[in-house]
């Protein structure tokens, strides 16, 4: 009741402002006025959570305002996105949204999901983390090629680990499957830390994951990359191959960026992009994610959305012809 | 050895040694509420070191780590109210020690325990790191499943008294570890579409309800029976162990603090499944296993020693393969790379002051919780003294704050409510509680493993026992099988002659 009361009062008074002529701009020079909360759908102390973090510290700075972190968790992902799209769109709660999950979720879980792109308002990519294909050290295998070749003497006998099915590892490597044509023995893990155990311990034949997590075991030399998801080479890793220089056309990264939920006013907007892009342009916020292992790819407002878009229609086809999951 | 020296030096400053102490104190606190876990702790400590020196920043952490573990324990002596699952074995007995009036000394014993046991991992982790690491990598998928059959034989251990109950107990407990994602195929199991289910049954909700909530009702709603009585009341202030039973115990600490070291070192074990293990080591090798479950102080001991040494354990693949051994030390690697330094080999080389540092800190860490224990240990037994009216109440506001705070979900909460009202009445109806949780954390480890194995083997059973390790394990589960079976056999033996 006491709900209703103070939303007709809201209605009221914004019809009271309207009425009195206040442009909208002065809403946004009065923005932000009370801390603002990001939500990050998985967990503290995990690599999107980090991101978020030194994001929120830089972003504090450029706001005047607090940023507070708000963990949630859960159905890989699917749990905080719902709250980010349930969420007022006043500005005051942004979160972070990860590809291919945010665009993948609305269709592989048709019948139970409770978010679609169209509740999200994408502001901009912060970070595109490419998927790297490695085998342990003493791996007989150099390249792609010869994985591919001790596949074709024997089909399925190549286990390779991923973190999720449906996850970008997974489909990663389901399309370097697809181009070359075999059949992998896909072995699923809870996480990098026990993936890679696996693969140093010899207990998998290779595996599958995103270039921050893998870089420091490849430049350390106990783990060698086979082929990294980009179009061109990165330079944590500058020494690993992409998949097309090795005649595998497959292009596949796990990606994070920011949205609001659908409807924020245009100032509003307008001002957090604004934000958004004086942190991810300024140099020390880069060389902190450099550290990471985290690449920048910037990618703002209209752009970002169009291309989740994109994306999101392009694994929907692949999704129509052969699903990932079982339905 | 100049390197430790160093490393000493840097913690022996006013300001490491005051972190030291600040770190401590907020682990104790972290570990004694209900759904404030570790993992959390820590990783709500991350952000406070941005912009702290790299040394000391680990120095907090590290703190924060080993202090949150032990601090589990208080609660779960004093008010049988676990804070993370890595306590639930100490409430076993700890409990019953503190309904008889023996609280202190309960607590006494469990910070001894936890100091001896984190001190052996800290020691292992300096001396021996290196080689150890190889352990977490020996272990594949078949042999994790093994130990998850060896920690669901640690049930019969707790269960001893009432087998039918505890196996229903624990059968509920491995149903419920069916609900949630596939891992394999992504279908929903028992999700009823519900998205908070997806990732399984949330096991911090379950074990808060059951031992927590159901703890809070019992407070409030009194039975002859039930919670501390008149022999709490009169408690001595004995706060230290009798020296007899130290010496008694010697040999389970030194055994439980190997067993915890070692499944510290294998990521995705778990700091229950060392606790439960090394409880039923002890009451194996116990002359009076009959005594377990109902005061025996040895077997907080085992317990304390065991979840503590697992802490220097996770470190052991964190800080030299870069591989983290549980959830806390991999939000721990977040807290490392932030401040540049890339866990792995290259840290005892490049970073060897910090990494040292971090150490060292360890077994300062471990001495401070202990010296903080037992000096507040005279103090915190009074909590027993408040009456059941006042404390209920106050641990079901606690238990549900905490259980939002997990994940910030309203349907966490209600899980809790509905786990502390079926926790009522299986206490009750002397169901026990421990096989329900020990299955749920364990039922997920040993599908997800077997389905690996069979997954790598190309569906071949026998690759469970034609690797030696494999193999090994396999006889020890046998072994915890048969042993007590043919004692019993022999006792009847003895007796008709």
């Amino acid at each position: 009741m006491q709900l209703s009361i103070s939303r007709c009062g809201g209605v009221a008074l914004a019809a009271l402002a309207l009425s009195v002529g206040v442009s909208p701009s002065a809403l946004a020079e009065d923005y932000p006025n009370k801390p603002i909360q990001m939500i990050v759908s998985y967990g503290a102390g995990g690599s999107t959570d980090t991101m978020a973090r030194i994001f929120a510290k830089y972003a504090e700075e450029a706001l005047g305002q607090r940023v507070v972190v708000v963990n949630k968790p859960g159905a890989g992902g699917e749990l905080g996105w719902v709250h980010l799209a349930n969420a007022d769109p006043d500005g005051y709660t942004l979160g972070l949204i990860n590809s291919p999950s945010v665009e993948t979720h609305p269709f592989t879980r048709a019948d139970t999901v409770g978010y679609s792109l169209d509740d999200l308002q994408p502001l901009a990519n912060v970070v595109t983390d490419p998927g790297v294909l490695a085998v342990a050290a003493d791996s007989p295998w150099q390249s792609l090629e010869e994985l591919v070749a001790a596949v074709r003497a024997e089909p399925r006998s190549v286990t390779v680990s991923h973190e999720g099915v449906g996850g970008d590892d997974h489909l990663a490597a389901l399309n370097f499957a697809a181009a070359a044509g075999i059949d992998l023995n896909f072995v699923s893990f809870n996480g990098n830390a026990e993936a890679t155990a696996a693969l140093l311990g010899g207990h998998i034949d290779a595996f599958e994951g995103n270039m921050s997590e893998a870089a420091a075991h490849i430049n350390e030399g106990e783990v060698r990359g086979l082929a990294v998801w980009s179009n061109q080479r990165m330079e944590a890793i500058a020494d690993v191959p992409t998949g097309a220089e090795q005649g595998y056309e497959v292009v596949s990264s796990a990606s994070r960026g920011l949205a609001l939920p659908a409807g924020v006013p245009d100032d509003v907007y307008a001002r957090l992009l604004e934000v958004t892009r004086e942190v991810i342009e300024n140099p020390e916020f880069e060389a902190e994610l450099a550290r990471l292992n985290m690449p920048l790819d910037p990618l703002y407002g209209d752009e970002y959305a169009a291309s989740l878009k994109a994306s999101q229609d392009s694994l929907k086809a692949v999704w129509d012809q052969d699903p990932w999951i079982e339905p | 050895m100049d390197i430790l020296l160093t490393a000493l030096a840097n913690v022996v400053t006013p300001t490491a040694l005051l972190t030291l102490v600040l770190g401590t104190l907020a682990g104790i606190l972290i570990g004694a509420l209900p759904g404030l876990s570790s993992t959390m702790g820590v990783a709500l400590c991350i952000p406070i070191t941005f912009n702290m020196p790299p040394d000391l920043a680990l120095i907090l952490l590290g703190a924060v780590y080993v202090s949150s573990v032990y601090g589990g324990s208080v609660t779960a002596i004093l008010l049988r109210t676990p804070g993370t699952d890595a306590s639930i074995a100490t409430a076993l007995d700890g409990y019953p020690m503190a309904a008889a009036g023996r609280g202190g000394e309960a607590i006494g014993m469990a910070t001894l325990a936890s100091l001896f046991g984190g001190l052996v991992s800290v020691i292992v982790l300096l001396a021996i790191a290196p080689p150890l690491s190889k352990v977490a990598l020996a272990f594949g998928p078949q042999e994790y499943t093994w130990l998850a059959i060896f920690g669901l034989v640690t049930i019969v251990g707790v269960v001893s008294e009432r087998p039918v109950k505890g196996v229903l107990s624990a059968a509920l407990g491995l149903i419920l570890a069916t609900v949630g994602l596939d891992a394999f195929t992504g279908e929903q199991r028992f999700t009823f579409g519900q998205g908070e289910l997806f990732d399984g049954v949330p096991l911090l909700p379950v074990l808060i309800g059951l031992f927590s909530v159901s703890q809070a009702f019992n407070l409030c709603i009194p039975r002859d029976g039930g919670v501390l009585s008149g022999e709490a009341q009169r408690m001595q202030g004995r706060s230290l162990p009798y020296w007899a039973d130290l010496k008694r115990c010697l040999r389970t600490l030194c055994r439980s603090s190997v067993i915890g070291s070692v499944v510290g070192i294998l990521p995705g074990a778990g700091t229950s499944i060392a606790a439960f293990i090394s409880y039923n080591e002890a009451r194996r090798h116990s002359s009076h296993p009959e005594t377990f479950g109902k005061g025996e102080i040895e077997g907080v001991a085992a317990s304390e020693a065991a979840n503590n040494a697992v802490t220097g354990g996770t470190l052991i693949p964190t800080l030299t393969l870069g591989i983290p051994g549980n959830a806390v030390t991999a939000v721990f690697v977040g807290g490392l790379t932030i401040h540049g330094m890339i866990p792995g080999p290259s840290l005892f080389t490049q970073h060897a002051e910090s990494t040292y540092t971090l150490i060292v800190s360890l077994l300062f860490a471990n001495l401070m919780f202990a010296v903080l224990g037992l000096w507040l240990c005279r103090y915190m037994v009074k909590v027993t003294r408040v009456p059941g009216a006042v404390l209920g109440p106050m641990i079901l506001l606690f238990s549900l704050v905490g259980t939002y705070a997990l994940r910030n979900e309203m349907f966490d909460v209600w899980l809790t409510m509905a786990c502390g009202l079926m926790g009522y009445f299986m206490e009750r109806w002397r169901y026990p509680a421990a096989p329900l949780v020990i299955a749920l954390i364990l039922g997920p480890i040993l599908e997800v493993n077997f389905r690996r194995a069979m997954q790598i083997s190309q569906w071949d059973l026998t690759t469970f026992f034609t690797r030696p390790l494999s193999l090994a394990l396999c006889l020890l589960v046998v072994l915890a099988l048969v042993i007590p079976l043919w004692r019993r056999w022999r006792q009847r033996q003895c007796a008709v002659a």
